[in-house]
């Protein structure tokens, strides 16, 4: 009798729930483009070479970005995360922090203070305002990313080489080729989601593929033209992933290190001052001048604007938690899928282009994901799910499991396969072995990526304010809206607001998981 | 078992979530900014006892949520009444059959100018373009009185207006071809451009950049005028061509959908739109100019008595709009 | 010849190592034996050089190498070979760039040749483009060996480098280290917790527990000490 190692249930349940509810109807609506054939080809000879050019333009903006919010998010993981740097631990809580602020919220405290600073708003009003606003948002993925690779290099292997040469070279010929894995999929990330963010090039009044995306859209009423860019940027994005895996696949020793190694700290002497004035610098900039103009903004009213604000956001806080918490669960079960059959692909060859449709979704801009999601559900049959909450989790689920695959992912290849073979062999089954070693094993990937999602959803705005129900109170959206005609101190007053509260859940969160995370010594 | 029971419990409030009990509902959407529409809808509901569900929009998103979703949903209609900031965006819907016509008695009261003659769609409660300036900024013996004013030399690169590709000012746009021709629109605009014109992302970036002095004057919507008067000392504003072509007005608009579910319900609350009540409340939160003669005004209120309005046939502005729009995209990108 | 003197370590705030004296002769194999968390892997690390004593110093050659929370010379420049107990092998690297990257590194001649050769000696020619977790346990072991020796070291510190291996493979691998130490004049410090490995290749033992020595001396006077630590750890 051959006994299965891996059961499919897991991965259908998985696979066919987001194929069938986030995956079709995107499908649905760009076929319905295409077999338009008249206004395809009307379409096809819009794309013409100024569409390149735009094209381009987009994605060296975000390449450029995405080099410097890594580069910048690898500097800070080296000195918090490889030093022994004093009070990392609360540096590394304090530079997560603008993960927390929607991006236009900060786009806006940007301008805002650059007027107050500068008493001009030119040189943010262009390219250099997209880049800096998506630098701050980004660059703590990369720290995320690249630190979390850089503990994972067993400190044996360092020190095996600095008995041979300089630690400069040590980290040169080292360390950065084995976290180049983690480098390239931070640079790729933050490429695509710069590539696709929409509102702070639009506010900074910087013409993007994305914006003309939206222009098409919203101004000409093209749907079918714009589908067909939108196209064009999903199918970059997937080359991209294409490139990485390829990439991925072609260096054998991915393998690197194992859960709880003992990773090496170097020491800092003469390079205190420097490093200290890095991260105050970094700090400063991207937190603190941020911050501090929305408090004084959201304080230039004595305490109306916050009264006014609390009342505001009130009515919205328990919809708004209560979708993240249920979508960003499910946003960890559909990434875990992924990533752990796409690990075992060679048992299920369907597993492959699983994460390839996760990026999919997630690549699209959020307008065309929306109205597919419209185009879709809006159907007397489907009407239970269009006019219920159940729309919003499916787009938040459809936009988001990607990310959560990659995270997963990065930590499931850190478990040594001889854990698993080793239960085999014991004629351990499947579900059991899951249960006992690999679901502990993640659970820390898991929390990470349960809390990056909850953040992202109850931030997320493109999607949320094309579908939410009639009658619906969405944090994101209220802001949004009500922010349109207030004052600048009710809007920097709404921003706060949330931005604490988004801030105050996590603990509770942790609070929850820590039972789970002592038992299995995973705390530390 | 007890985590299954939680399952079942999340899942049925997940599809639960947005029935409510009542039938008496009305399903609203509309692009006038929250802060505005919302207190009229939650007094609608006090009084009528009808539930109405929204689907708010803002400016700054141009709207977009709102009228792509309408046409997105046409197949099949959510949304029983469109309640628009103007009326190009009904007219967008009416052209591609979304719109019903209702009759409304209270539209007896409102000139005839300001709604479709089929009655696909109503005014009332109207804004105005005016041109906001900042005092510290320009002396009040220099505030340009139209807008051929702003291609004078002493306001280069101080002056701007929102994305032409949106908005109400797109509609503007439009209202200035139809009413100056073609030519010497693209004339003015061509000046303007040359004059160093600022384009801002909306009008409440108009507004934000003229508060603080980052330019000394732009073109907004009343209503982001006041907000702004409300704010600062600093600032006034202007209507713009009182001896010449006039100032654009541009109404509210609402209209049924073709395919509403709550005929009745919709009824009543289109009724209650265009209610001097309404008017009344709008002029007071938003200073918005009243349609219907008689309503009271607020201090501070402009009457739609002492403007000069630019004579426009809404209709035909909608269709110059989408001729222009290609020359406007162009144009906003040099 | 290796002197520790007076050395105290402690690591996160709790002392492992105190006042202790240690000397390791030219040209001798001297096995540390002592059970898990007595001190045995950190001797080797700070005789590296990749930690330094909280007080007290260490001599290499009678050249004071660091004192006191100092390194004086630094790691790289101690000429000390080091095998890891999980062997620290480069995943990214081939068995040939594996070996050639300290030479690289430290601008030697005819890199190529030597690699080669000693590649030749521990019998691992036809792996040379092989990446470590291409290699078996013993070959890894043997590259990991080689890595060390290519750059001809006056020390070699092995911390547990055998701990993974099999009964067989582990004689073969002892009968070379032994051979290495004649052929190279190496003066090796061996760590490990199993006394019968240690009393097999050992010139000198000494035997620790808790950051002390407990007894040192050849194997004969080891196997008949009174001490009843001692007697009560080479029982098993």
């Amino acid at each position: 009798m051959v006994r299965k190692l891996v059961h499919n249930e897991l991965f259908i349940i998985g696979f066919a729930a987001f194929f069938i509810f986030a995956v079709l109807p995107v499908i649905y609506t760009i076929s319905i483009t295409f077999f338009n054939f008249q206004s395809v080809w009307a379409n096809l000879q819009e794309l013409n070479i100024s569409t390149f050019l735009l094209l381009l333009k987009s994605i060296l903006l975000s390449a450029f970005v995405a080099f410097l919010a890594t580069t910048i998010g690898s500097v800070l993981a080296f000195v918090l995360y490889k030093t022994t740097i004093r009070y990392s631990s609360f540096f590394k809580i304090l530079l997560l922090l603008p993960l927390f602020i929607s991006p236009y919220i900060l786009a806006v405290a940007w301008k805002e203070g650059f007027f107050l600073m500068f008493g001009s708003t030119l040189v943010l009003a262009s390219y250099w305002g997209v880049i800096i606003v998506f630098i701050s948002i980004y660059t703590p993925l990369s720290m995320l990313i690249v630190g979390n690779a850089l503990v994972n290099i067993s400190s044996e292997i360092e020190d095996s080489a600095l008995l041979m040469t300089s630690k400069r070279h040590v980290v040169l010929k080292i360390v950065i080729p084995l976290i180049k894995p983690a480098l390239i999929t931070s640079f790729i990330l933050i490429f695509i989601f710069s590539i696709s963010e929409f509102s702070v090039p639009s506010y900074f009044a910087v013409k993007v593929f994305t914006t003309e995306i939206f222009t098409q859209f919203s101004a000409f009423y093209n749907y079918s033209l714009a589908i067909l860019q939108s196209v064009l940027l999903v199918l970059l994005c997937l080359f991209l992933l294409f490139a990485e895996r390829k990439y991925i696949a072609n260096a054998p020793f991915l393998a690197i290190g194992n859960k709880g190694v003992v990773f090496k700290l170097y020491t800092i002497e003469k390079q205190k001052v420097l490093l200290y004035s890095i991260l105050v610098l970094w700090l400063f900039v991207s937190i603190f001048l941020p911050l501090t103009i929305l408090v004084a903004q959201s304080f230039s009213g004595g305490a109306m604007y916050l009264v006014q604000a609390i009342n505001l956001i009130k009515p919205t806080i328990l919809n708004s938690f209560f979708l993240a918490f249920v979508s960003s669960i499910i946003v960890v079960f559909i990434g875990f899928t992924a990533a752990y059959y796409n690990s075992e692909h060679h048992l299920i060859k369907l597993a492959k282009y699983f994460d390839l449709l996760l990026l999919f979704i997630f690549a699209i801009p959020s307008i065309i994901f929306g109205i597919s999601l419209i185009f879709f559900y809006n159907q007397a049959a489907l009407s239970m799910i269009y006019t219920s909450y159940a729309i919003l989790i499916i787009a938040f689920v459809g936009k988001f499991s990607f990310i959560a695959s990659k995270l997963i992912s990065n930590s499931l290849k850190q478990i040594p396969v001889s854990l698993d073979e080793a239960a085999q062999i014991q004629s351990i089954g499947f579900y059991k072995r899951l249960q006992m070693l690999i679901l502990p094993l993640l659970l820390p990937a898991f929390f990470a990526s349960f809390v990056i999602s909850f953040i992202f959803i109850v931030g997320e705005l493109g999607l949320s304010i094309m579908i939410y129900p009639p009658g619906a109170e969405i944090m994101s959206v209220k802001v949004y809206t009500i922010m349109a005609n207030a004052p600048h101190g009710l809007s920097s007053a709404m921003s706060l607001i949330v931005f604490l509260i988004t801030l105050g859940i996590i603990p509770f969160f942790y609070l929850l998981v820590r039972p789970m995370l002592n038992k299995y010594h995973l705390s530390k | 078992m007890r985590m299954l029971k939680i399952v079942i419990i999340i899942i049925s409030a997940i599809f639960l979530s947005n029935c409510t009990d009542s039938t008496e509902v009305v399903v609203v959407y509309t692009s006038v900014d929250q802060v505005f529409s919302e207190p009229i809808l939650k007094d609608f509901e006090q009084e009528t006892g009808i539930k109405v569900k929204a689907v708010y929009d803002a400016e700054e998103t141009k709207s977009t949520g709102v009228l792509n979703r309408l046409i997105a949903e046409k197949d099949n209609p959510q949304c029983d009444v469109f309640w628009s900031g103007d009326p190009v965006r009904t007219i967008i819907l009416q052209n591609k059959g979304i719109t019903a016509a209702y009759h409304s008695p209270i539209a007896d009261g409102i000139s005839e100018v300001y709604r479709d003659k089929d009655y696909h769609w109503i005014g009332f409660s109207a804004r105005a373009r005016v041109l906001l300036y900042n005092k510290k900024l320009i002396d009040e013996s220099e505030v340009p009185q139209g807008i051929f004013d702003l291609t004078n030399d002493k306001y280069r690169g101080r002056f701007g207006i929102a994305n032409p590709l949106f908005g109400t000012t797109t509609f503007h746009m439009a209202a200035l071809f139809t009413v100056l021709g073609d030519e010497k629109a693209k004339q003015l605009l061509d000046s303007l451009q040359l004059n160093g014109l600022v384009i801002a992302t909306s009008n409440g970036d108009i507004k934000r950049r003229v508060l603080s002095g980052e330019i000394a004057c732009g073109l907004t919507d009343t209503d982001d005028a006041f907000e702004a008067l409300k704010e600062s000392d600093n600032v006034d504003l202007v209507f713009l061509d009182q001896k010449g072509i006039g100032s654009l007005i541009i109404p509210n608009t609402v209209n049924m959908i073709n395919g509403s579910r709550n005929v009745d319900n919709a009824k009543v609350l289109i009724d209650y739109l265009l209610s001097k009540q309404t008017e009344a409340k709008l002029a007071k939160s938003c200073a918005q100019m009243p349609l219907h003669k008689g309503v009271k005004l607020p201090e501070g209120v402009f009457s739609l008595d002492h403007i000069v309005p630019m004579k426009v046939d809404y209709r035909k502005t909608a269709k110059k709009l989408e001729e222009i729009q290609d020359y406007l995209k162009r144009w906003s990108e040099n | 010849m290796i002197q520790l003197k007076e050395i105290s370590f402690s690591y996160n705030d709790k002392p492992l190592i105190r006042g202790l004296n240690l000397q390791f002769e030219v040209g001798k194999l001297t096995c540390l034996l002592g059970s898990s968390g007595c001190g045995k892997s950190t001797i080797l690390r700070l005789i590296a050089g990749l930690e330094v004593p909280s007080t007290g110093a260490v001599y290499i050659d009678n050249k004071l190498v660091a004192k006191d929370r100092k390194n004086i010379t630094m790691v790289s420049k101690r000429s000390i070979g080091f095998i890891f107990q999980e062997l620290a092998l480069w995943p990214h690297m081939t068995a040939y760039q594996n070996v050639a990257f300290g030479l690289q590194e430290q601008k030697k001649t005819d890199v190529k040749e030597k690699v080669l050769e000693i590649l030749a000696f521990f019998g691992l020619s036809e792996y040379i483009d092989n990446y470590p977790n291409e290699m078996s346990g013993g070959q890894k072991q043997l590259l990991a060996i080689a890595r060390s020796l290519v750059l001809q070291p006056k020390v070699l510190l092995m911390d547990e480098p055998l701990s993974n291996l099999d009964v067989k493979l582990k004689h073969k691998i002892l009968g070379y280290i032994k051979k290495l130490k004649n052929e190279f004049d190496l003066t090796i410090v061996y760590v490990t917790h199993d006394h019968k490995e240690a009393f097999a290749i050992a010139d000198q033992v000494v035997l620790m527990n808790e950051g002390r020595v407990i007894e040192q001396g050849t194997t004969e006077e080891i196997v008949g000490s009174a001490n009843e630590f001692v007697k009560e750890f080479i029982e098993y």
